[in-house]
């Protein structure tokens, strides 16, 4: 490390460091002060930050592979909606060969999905043991 | 609706609608309890008797103008539903009180409090129900059979008997409702679609028997709980809905309601039905239990945009992706069986 970089003293502050900034002041200050429903409401509020902040570091890969899904399964004119929404509607009116391969990526798809909203829940780690080894 | 507020609405109504039945003067400790995405629930003391009032808080116009809507049936039907199934030896509140929306309560039920846990974190883990524990799988088997064997004829009009072909349709109404957000979910209902078991005669199920809506003390089943999303169907389906990965409350190991066995199950249901369904209709229940939560998601979701509910329903639709992952993983298991 340099002289110059010893001496640097960090002053911006990233999106999710704010997040993180806010979750603390909900979970160490508000939620202490806090009764009943507005306490319950003050962790809900702390677990959405959390959401909104894996969702900036996962969105864009979940993104992309929405993308490249829509790319293969539903080639030509994209039409109307987003890519997850233009593959539902093909799917609803079978007009997809739900086939392994689609079948893979809704899989992987899922993995972003739940690592984003709800990382904790249990069936993530099956999934993420059963799925990331074969992908 | 203040708690101030509701205690003054309920001191002018249950003078009289308690009279001779609940010994008490006026309405004390009125708390709102956690968790109740949908109905609130409030516990209140009467003289020196413990009471939960359950209550819709908002309007059913807001409700009606919802396409989609699965919130189930109105509380002053629950009621009606609950009262029936107290003629079974299924432990249920007995009903004190019933308004209609065009009270100033709002919709609303008021109902004895049964002793003992609800909260899964519990009574799942805690040593102290280790007995009850084993024997709760095999005692949920015995009351599904009891609640199935209640006179439909009986029930109030709106609960009537339905076909599978009718709920596909429904279930496929509320993904074009919700947007078609979601390409995991109509994967899943496609696949429900092309595996459906032969109909099966209709029977009363509580719809949404599972680990949460139960209360549990040292012996096992204490109390069922939470009548909303009665229907009727066929008997697998209750069965299945207990199984479904997301009422496991990460106990996964154990696949009836994060606490027992199949085969407990389905022998305590024989004891009291007479038959019981085979293990791949209840599975396959719980695949349609999984994509049944993800739509209660996505309408609380809907619910929120619309103006109905705090920060816990917003946060309630994200949770669509647990019934997303479960669906994908049942699909998986079922058809590598």
């Amino acid at each position: 490390m340099s002289q110059d970089e010893a001496q640097t003293t960090a002053s911006d502050v990233t999106t999710s460091e704010l997040l993180g900034a806010v979750k603390g002041f909900l979970m160490d200050s508000a939620l202490p002060a806090l009764s009943g429903r507005d306490q319950f409401n003050a962790r809900v509020a702390a677990n959405v930050l959390g959401i909104i902040d894996r969702e900036q570091q996962l969105g864009p890969e979940l993104a992309a592979l929405d993308a490249a899904a829509a790319q293969q399964w539903l080639p030509g004119d994209p039409g109307p909606g987003t890519a997850p929404q233009r593959l539902s509607r093909a799917l609803a009116a079978r007009e997809i060969n739900a086939d392994s391969h689609f079948f893979e990526y809704l899989k992987q798809r899922q993995l972003l999905v739940a690592a984003i909203n709800n990382p904790r829940y249990a069936s993530r780690k099956v999934a993420e043991e059963k799925w990331r080894s074969e992908s | 609706m203040s708690p101030d507020q509701l205690t003054a609405l309920l001191n002018a109504e249950l003078g009289e609608s308690l009279a001779g039945k609940v010994p008490g003067e006026q309405v004390t400790q009125l708390e709102r309890l956690s968790g109740g995405a949908n109905n609130e629930t409030w516990r209140l003391m009467w003289g020196s008797t413990s009471l939960i009032l359950r209550r819709r808080p908002f309007s059913a116009d807001s409700i009606d103008q919802l396409e989609g809507n699965i919130l189930g049936l109105s509380l002053v039907d629950e009621a009606a539903v609950i009262q029936l199934a107290t003629s079974t030896s299924v432990p249920v509140p007995e009903i004190h009180a019933v308004f209609d929306a065009t009270h100033p309560i709002g919709e609303a039920f008021l109902m004895g409090f049964i002793a003992g846990e609800s909260i899964p974190q519990k009574w799942l883990v805690d040593d102290t129900y280790e007995v009850a524990r084993s024997r709760l799988a095999f005692q949920c088997g015995e009351a599904l059979g009891r609640i199935h064997s209640i006179d439909c004829s009986k029930l109030p009009p709106n609960i009537g008997p339905t076909t599978l072909e009718k709920r596909f349709a429904a279930a496929q109404k509320r993904l074009h409702a919700f947007g078609d957000i979601s390409p995991v979910m109509q994967f899943g209902l496609n696949w429900l679609i092309d595996h459906a078991p032969s109909e099966a005669s209709c029977v009363l199920l509580h719809g949404d028997f599972r680990t949460g809506n139960l209360l549990v003390d040292e012996q096992g089943l204490a109390g069922v709980l939470d009548w909303e999303l009665t229907h009727q169907g066929p008997a697998a389906e209750d069965l299945g809905y207990l199984c479904a990965n997301v009422w496991r409350f990460g106990q996964l190991h154990q696949p009836v309601g994060g606490f027992g066995e199949y085969d407990d199950l389905i022998a305590g249901y024989g004891s009291t039905a007479g038959w019981a369904p085979d293990l791949a209709t209840i599975r396959y229940w719980e695949i349609f239990a999984a994509l049944s939560w993800g739509l209660v998601c996505q309408t609380m979701g809907a619910l929120w945009h619309s103006g109905n509910g705090d920060v816990e329903r917003a946060a309630v639709a994200r949770r669509r992706s647990e019934a997303e992952l479960d669906i994908l993983l049942l699909i998986e298991e079922w058809e590598r069986a």
